[in-house]
């Protein structure tokens, strides 16, 4: 008998684990139970198409094809209701209920929505699915200026869609920076002098209390008393992993939910990788979510093979950003703020007020994170540190993109492979 | 698969290899443009050419959230430009270094081998660069490794 393989999801997760489980079985049946329509879809692009640089067809990833090529059966537009470990059943709201060996939980993230007065009442946009950016990109035809609530990764990615759109931009953040989770006070000062040059309004520091129709407008108005009004408004504070339907399922939450190095959860048969999972850390004994299409692709590879019946330990999770926003190009990779133990190795000269290399280095020596904005050249350097951080190498210092006596075959033993 | 081959002992970090590169596909002498550059360690006289290697896992391709890496017939790594976004996740993912960036297309550039005909390869003086398949071209390394570690002999 075939091994029946169910996947909740259609993104990031659940197709590398495809790629997981097909790398060790060619003959188990995949069915893949997708809450949206339509094939996988980039959701890394969706600014891109908020922005008019690609069209629909454009952000997606997989063609209809694809997936019967590969024996995958696709259930769509259904969201499942509950999991019933024991019947190893899953019960889809339309009363549907599907049968597995293997299950894996692969729904990601989904907005948080803030605690903002009026919010409700007043049409906003977030930008997280398909019909997020295809209503958000409708809303930009009419509007000449808006406010972006909340700086972070998202929060940006739309601002800088907006600006190429020429749209008159308002950005509010908590913190004292902007891209708080990417940026350390050093990066995230040179950045925000960049977005301002731009004729942006960045309010850092800033909450946004409430909201308010007014005169065919949206009345934004900040905790600090100041209110402007804008043509649209985009919220981004935040995404959380989407566990609320495993309620009641006897699988084990936190945050999200819990799995061990083999990316299962507390039920054997049961798996979940990506924005949903809460796995170990890659530099700490803690459990951490990223929420980032890296960590999602790698979990998945090593769930599927898992739930092929090939051990595979997933090493930990590793924050790595990279985006260019603004002209500017920023990247961060795992510990980038320095803890009281650590320290700092700056790669850019002092007097360079263009770029701004830093390396965390932690007590042992070790290389445990590091932080980069300039321009586009110095992203291969990162991805040198990258791969240095994983093989947990010590720092010898850093030359030409590259610690001294670099060479392929050091690098290749260790490359991960799957 | 036949790809660039590198002979490290051999470079002199004389930089043929970055500007027949960059002018091969791009038409200007620009080493930093240029698909396959050499780190330089002076004080150390080591000297080391980075490019693609293909690899067979590669990471850039994998890592890649609109599917513009893809391995093709013949066993390249390419990127599809039509479908780069540039949003160089590619970049921070290879462990290597070679993956660039064109600020003018907006587009992750590797090594395309130039068609079967690298030019790299045809214009480096020392013959650091071979192109050739990389399992035999690098046997009597692995061979000398083997030995230096006291293993048995093919």
């Amino acid at each position: 008998m075939p091994t029946k393989y169910v996947l909740i999801g259609n993104s990031a997760a659940s197709l590398a684990a495809v790629d997981g489980i097909r790398k060790f079985d060619k003959q188990g049946e995949i069915t893949i139970i997708n809450r949206e329509t339509g094939p996988a879809y980039s959701r890394v692009a969706l600014p891109y198409y908020v922005a008019g640089e690609m069209t629909l067809s454009d952000l997606l990833i997989r063609q209809q094809p694809d997936y019967q090529k590969i024996g995958v059966s696709l259930v769509e537009k259904e969201n499942v209701k509950a999991i019933n470990a024991s019947a190893k059943q899953v019960e889809l709201e339309s009363g549907r209920k599907v049968s597995y060996d293997k299950l894996l939980i692969g729904t990601g993230s989904e907005t948080v929505v803030p605690p903002i007065q009026g919010l409700a009442q007043v049409s906003h946009h977030y930008l997280w699915t398909l019909d997020d950016a295809i209503g958000m990109k409708k809303a930009t035809e009419k509007a000449k200026t808006a406010v972006v609530i909340g700086g972070g990764f998202i929060g940006m990615l739309a601002a800088e869609a907006l600006r190429k759109l020429k749209i008159k931009l308002t950005i509010v953040e908590m913190a004292p920076i902007l891209l708080p989770q990417l940026l350390d006070e050093g990066a995230g000062n040179l950045f925000l002098k960049a977005v301002r040059d731009e004729g942006v309004t960045v309010r850092t520091g800033s909450l946004v209390s409430a909201v308010a129709q007014k005169n065919g407008g949206i009345e934004v108005s900040l905790k600090s008393g100041d209110t402007f009004t804008v043509d649209m408004a985009v919220v981004a504070t935040g995404v959380q992993p989407h566990v609320a339907f495993l309620q009641n399922s006897g699988i084990t939450l936190n945050k999200g939910v819990l799995v061990n190095e083999y990316l299962q959860t507390n039920h054997p048969d049961i798996y979940a990788a990506g924005d949903v999972a809460e796995t170990k850390d890659f530099l700490s004994d803690e459990r951490s979510i990223y929420a980032i299409w890296p960590t999602a692709i790698d979990q998945g590879r090593a769930a599927g093979a898992n739930m092929a019946g090939i051990k595979q330990a997933y090493p930990g999770s590793l924050g790595m950003n990279v985006v260019e926003l603004f002209n500017v190009t920023l990247a961060q990779l795992g510990r980038f703020r320095e803890g009281p133990r650590d320290t700092v190795k700056m790669l850019s000269p002092k007097e360079d007020e263009s770029s701004y290399r830093k390396v965390v280095v932690d007590k042992n020596g070790t290389m445990v994170g590091a932080v980069y904005v300039g321009d586009e050249n110095g992203v291969a350097e990162m991805g040198v540190i990258h791969s240095a951080i994983k093989r947990r190498e010590k720092w010898q210092g850093f030359k030409d993109g590259r610690p001294p006596k670099f060479s392929y075959g050091a690098v290749m033993h260790n490359v991960p492979q799957y | 698969m036949k790809q660039i081959v590198v002979h490290q002992e051999k470079c002199t970090a004389c930089r043929e290899c970055e500007v027949s590169c960059s002018f091969s596909h791009e038409g200007a002498f620009v080493p930093t443009l240029s698909r396959i550059r050499v780190a330089d360690f002076y004080e150390e006289q080591f000297y080391q050419p980075m490019v693609c290697v293909h690899c067979a896992d590669a990471p850039c391709a994998a890592v890649c959230p609109t599917v513009a890496i893809q391995r093709q017939a013949d066993g390249q790594v390419r990127v599809i430009d039509d479908r780069c976004i540039g949003c160089k996740m590619c970049l921070l993912a290879c462990p290597f270094g070679v993956m660039g960036f064109s600020p003018e297309k907006g587009v992750a550039q590797n090594c395309d081998l130039c068609n079967g005909d690298p030019q790299c390869v045809q214009f480096c003086t020392p013959g650091a660069l071979e192109f050739a398949d990389v399992v035999a071209a690098s046997a009597p390394a692995r061979q000398k490794a083997a030995a230096a570690l006291g293993l048995p002999q093919a």
